[in-house]
């Protein structure tokens, strides 16, 4: 340990630290995930503004059955991509509560646009909220997650 | 709270990255390690055999379709050993600011 300067035990620190939180920008979902939740949310939009209520009820319940399934793996965060597997310390806790919040979240921004839309006399309010809202999800999910992540400290 | 144990297999500054980029992962590609510490090929195979002769790093071979692709992850052995270098840099630091303090 003789021998090594203040500064560049410094050095190494901050270059240890970067490497950390360069996995830390790993968190997240993949892909995929964000696709697929999208054209989810156009289905169950189109089966909501089309279809009899009973069949959108068990599409959706169907949809929730899938995530529900899909969630227990991919949630914490730590499976983005096929080229590391962030460590659970890395990924914390809270992830998995931040998705679900975000999507609760997109639900209530649905129900808002389509209640607006529909106030504004347009047809299939419920088909263009979730067309709005897939959108959202599909091209803006990896950066909303990403910065109430950083909100929420998670 | 870790002992201080300054380790000079760990401390030049490519391996440091590597070790830091694999405490903060169960288990990275070969690919990916190469991407992130900009290393090539041959210099990252050689890093990653000087850390598994040391007992740091495990690697494994994957068959991923069609290609064989090489996982590296840290063993306790290796965790161990860069968090005592870790406190052995900050121990570093701690005492050279309390030397600065008691002579001004």
């Amino acid at each position: 340990m003789d021998g090594i300067a203040p500064e560049e035990a410094l050095t190494a620190l901050d270059a240890a630290d970067r490497a950390r939180r360069q996995v830390t920008e790993e968190v997240g979902l993949p892909r995929g995930y964000w696709w697929a939740m999208a054209a989810g949310w156009l289905v169950l939009g189109g089966l909501g503004s089309e279809a009899p209520s009973w069949v959108a009820g068990m599409a959706t319940a169907t949809f929730g059955a899938a995530h529900a399934a899909l969630a227990s793996r991919l949630l914490d965060g730590r499976r983005r991509t096929g080229r590391l597997q962030v460590s659970r310390a890395v990924a914390g806790h809270r992830v998995p509560l931040v998705v679900v919040g975000m999507l609760v979240g997109l639900v209530a921004v649905t129900v808002g646009a389509a209640l607006a839309l529909d106030a504004d006399g347009a047809d299939h309010a419920a088909l263009w909220a979730a067309v709005l809202v897939a959108a959202i999800v599909g091209f803006g999910g990896p950066d909303i997650l990403r910065v109430l992540r950083r909100w929420a400290r998670a | 709270m870790t002992e201080p144990r300054f380790d000079e297999l760990i401390h030049p500054s490519t391996r440091l990255s590597l070790v830091a980029t694999l405490t903060a992962a169960d288990w990275a590609e070969f690919g990916y390690l190469k991407e992130q510490l900009g290393l090539s090929d041959s210099a990252l195979s050689k890093q990653l055999t000087t850390l598994e002769e040391a007992g740091y790093v495990t690697t494994e071979r994957r068959l991923s379709g069609t290609r064989r692709k090489v996982r590296a992850r840290l063993t306790d052995a290796g965790r161990d050993a860069f968090d005592g270098h870790i406190a052995a840099l900050q121990e570093i630091i701690t005492e050279a600011g309390a030397a600065r303090r008691s002579e001004g």
